[in-house]
């Protein structure tokens, strides 16, 4: 496949899926305003290196893929800055929302968050998830198993108890 | 277990998606595609300079050199007989040319054909024809590499290959025919090969040729690069190497048996690694110049100064 036609079908995949991968972003680094970078970097990634995807298959699960370690990084980034030193304060500060619920999903790390997002909020199928975390299919489903178990505790033993 | 889960998925698409997102990222891709082109055609530019300073130092780093090694005996009897002297006379006699375009598919690929003789100007069939084979066969490998693309890729494909050659040496002991080959395809790549041909036999020859039978000449040089790798990292942030680095298996450890290199117009031996080879890729082809004093106990007289 050619590349030039190869970053249109990202291009394409990036415009259609935006806002799922924007919520995606959201749920690990939690506020707007970082979602809104790791998408952006995440779609300039993209398309700077859509030469090297081979297969057209793949196109949904490598944007995937690309926000979750976008988001990783920022978080580690985030997380060094506070070891190191402490950021100046300026600008607007960052919104984030308080959202309980999706609180919940801070036991499970970034992999067990990633499997649980695509497959019950994304709606995507267990092999689309595998392929996303370069897992093979049996390690994903227990990591998905191994995922409930734990927000089930949580969610019973925890304060989040609304419904429950 | 499900009903929590019903939860926390109605505040996940309760997630309000910013309406300047999309703006946002229809700007980023417009900006990745521009940055994209930029670098495509930094990458022919990078080339294009390359070839210039090439021309300008002598130095064929980015290049596939022929390099005939003229008898340094001559130049010997010449200081002796201190009698004005020609030495083995080599020109490029013509040249052919591969041209292809079709769509976005191009090819312009030169076949230089050279011609040595002797001081009396009698021509020197064997070396001519070595030499003019190993030209060919190098150029044939280029052709037939992008012939299979175009084939691969129908109509579709963007490629762009190009292989042009230069007089980079031209002395009583060194001729050096410099071959410079670029392809763009999403990013360019640059190739490096040399091949060398001593003149007095007309026999291929690689380093280990230069030095004394069974001398150990790989250490001391590869020590060496590593050391400059090291300076050069130390004095510049922006130059990687892979030595010490995180990835063991990619550091440089030992030049190998078939390591690129050319002698320049200094009379160093300098070698010359292809992008990746011991560096990231931005850092493109790299070279190396080797202190002569490094081997100085080891090389063949007359081949470095």
């Amino acid at each position: 496949m050619s590349s030039p036609k190869i970053q249109q079908m990202v291009e394409q995949e990036l415009l259609s899926s935006y806002e799922a991968l924007y919520r995606l972003a959201y749920t690990y680094v939690k506020n707007e305003s970082d979602a809104m970078d790791v998408v952006q970097e995440s779609a300039y990634k993209a398309i700077k290196n859509a030469a090297s995807l081979k297969k057209k298959a793949h196109i949904k699960t490598w944007i995937f893929r690309i926000v979750i370690n976008t988001s990783i990084e920022l978080l580690r980034q985030r997380q060094r800055e506070v070891f190191w030193e402490a950021p100046e304060e300026y600008g607007k500060e960052d919104v984030y929302l308080d959202f309980d619920t999706i609180d919940a999903l801070d036991v499970l790390n970034e992999k067990e968050r990633a499997v649980i997002v695509l497959r019950y909020f994304e709606d995507q199928k267990l092999q689309e998830i595998a392929d996303i975390l370069e897992e093979n299919l049996n390690t994903t489903k227990s990591i998905l198993y191994r995922s409930l178990k734990k927000l089930k505790l949580t969610l019973t033993e925890g304060e989040f108890c609304h419904e429950a | 277990m499900k009903h929590d889960l019903n939860h926390i998925n109605n505040d996940y698409q309760n997630i309000k998606v910013p309406e300047t997102l999309r703006t946002k990222i229809e700007d980023t891709i417009t900006q990745a595609k521009e940055d994209l082109a930029a670098e495509t055609l930094q990458n022919r530019r990078y080339q294009k300079f390359f070839s210039l300073r090439i021309a300008a130092a002598g130095a064929a780093a980015a290049a596939l050199l022929l390099v005939i090694l003229v008898n340094s005996s001559s130049s010997i009897a010449y200081a002796m007989e201190q009698v004005p002297f020609l030495g083995t006379i080599v020109k490029v006699i013509t040249f052919r040319e591969y041209e292809h375009h079709e769509n976005k598919m191009e090819a312009d690929i030169k076949v230089p054909e050279v011609q040595i003789k002797d001081k009396e100007g009698t021509v020197l069939q064997e070396s001519t024809e070595k030499l003019n084979d190993a030209i060919q066969s190098y150029t044939n490998e280029i052709i037939a590499a992008y012939e299979a693309d175009v084939k691969a890729a129908g109509t579709e494909g963007t490629e762009s290959v190009n292989l042009d050659y230069e007089i980079v040496t031209d002395n009583d002991k060194l001729f050096s025919l410099g071959f410079h080959q670029t392809i763009v395809m999403a990013g360019g790549t640059q190739l490096t090969k040399i091949y060398h041909i001593d003149k007095s036999t007309g026999d291929m020859i690689t380093l280990k040729d230069l030095f004394q039978e069974g001398v150990d000449y790989k250490t001391p040089i590869s020590e060496n690069i590593k050391q400059q790798m090291k300076e050069q990292m130390n004095a510049d942030e922006n130059k990687t190497y892979w030595v010490d680095s995180d990835v063991p298996e990619w550091n440089f450890t030992e030049i190998s048996d078939n390591v690129n290199f050319y002698i320049n117009e200094k009379g160093k031996l300098v070698l010359v690694f292809d992008e990746y080879e011991v560096a990231p890729g931005y850092m493109g082809i790299v070279t190396f110049e080797v202190p002569t004093e490094i081997v100085a106990d080891i090389i063949k007289e007359g081949y470095l100064q």
